[in-house]
């Protein structure tokens, strides 16, 4: 007669996987922290789309980016046609400060304080391809009161694989 | 022996899901680099006479649309493509046997838009200044 514990027979080793989703677990909560300071700081809009671009990717060196930001939208909305769309302006971010769309003493001062901190910084335009010359003519009028003269447009890069025509040689 | 992998499977399908809806399927967006618009209050000091501009006029045309115009000039280019080619032929530089134009690469080139133009017709003709090989181009104030 065999006996009861040969019967059950040996007990079956099992991984232990608690610490493993524990660090998962963070690692989710940590990139979703750090997403929502990104989008934090770019905000929602349709950029010019160029004619042939020759833009260039920005470098990594320190740049203090100037949003101006179009009115709320939906990405259905704009479909068809980025430029059928209100040209007016929501509101300026410098960094991470927001401004009234008038504000512009209140940009021209945020600028001035980021360039005493980063001197070497390079100032970015990110504007919605919508929004009118009268807008946005001011908020360049506004960074070069702070002393700057020379500033980095956004626009689309060229599409990968589509060929850009040299013009002139 | 078989350990349990139910649990990181769903851990996995967790990260998955959360990696799709996060990720961002927008078109990279990079840069052109510019100088601002000058003459912000006072008054000019030249010392030599000014080089005549080159002026770009950009006027709105319907809700979305602009017309292009170069001031003196009565081709008016359909498009920045044309614009870009339309430069490049106003240009002196015999070394690319460039001879018919007037204005050297580093002559001041000026983007006059009115107040009604979009964003991205301003771009566009920056760009196409650039793609001409302009090395002085400068934004206007608004005009009305």
């Amino acid at each position: 007669m065999p006996s009861q514990i040969f019967h059950r027979g040996p007990t079956k080793p099992q991984m232990n996987i608690t610490p493993l989703i524990d660090v998962v677990v963070l690692l989710i909560i940590f990139f979703m922290l750090v997403n929502n300071i990104i989008s934090e700081q770019s905000v929602q809009m349709i950029v010019p789309q160029l004619d042939e671009p020759i833009t260039h990717e920005l470098d990594d060196a320190g740049r203090i980016i100037v949003n101006i930001a179009p009115a709320d939208y939906a990405h259905r909305e704009r479909a068809d046609n980025p430029l059928l769309f209100d040209g007016e302006a929501r509101f300026i971010r410098v960094g991470l400060q927001t401004f009234a769309a008038d504000d512009l003493e209140g940009v021209t001062a945020a600028l001035i304080d980021a360039r005493s901190a980063y001197p070497d910084a390079e100032v970015v335009l990110r504007s919605d391809g919508a929004l009118y010359y009268g807008v946005v003519q001011p908020v360049m009028g506004a960074i070069t009161r702070a002393g700057i003269d020379k500033i980095n447009l956004v626009a689309y890069m060229p599409e990968r694989g589509a060929t850009t025509v040299q013009i002139g040689e | 022996m078989q350990p349990n992998l139910s649990a990181m499977i769903d851990v996995i399908f967790l990260l998955l899901i959360y990696f799709v809806v996060t990720a961002n399927f927008t078109p990279d967006e990079g840069v052109l680099t510019a100088k601002l618009p000058q003459g912000t209050g006072a008054p000019a000091q030249d010392l030599a006479p000014p080089q005549r501009p080159l002026n770009i006029v950009l006027s709105p045309a319907g809700e979305t649309e602009c017309r292009i115009a170069i001031q003196g000039y009565p081709q008016a280019p359909a498009g920045f493509t044309e614009l870009a080619s339309l430069l490049v032929q106003l240009q002196y530089d015999p070394e690319l046997d460039l001879k018919s134009g007037a204005f050297k690469p580093d002559s001041p080139v000026v983007i006059r838009p009115e107040a009604g133009v979009r964003w991205q017709h301003v771009a566009n003709a920056f760009n196409a200044a650039v793609r001409a090989r302009y090395t002085n181009i400068n934004f206007a104030q608004v005009s009305q």
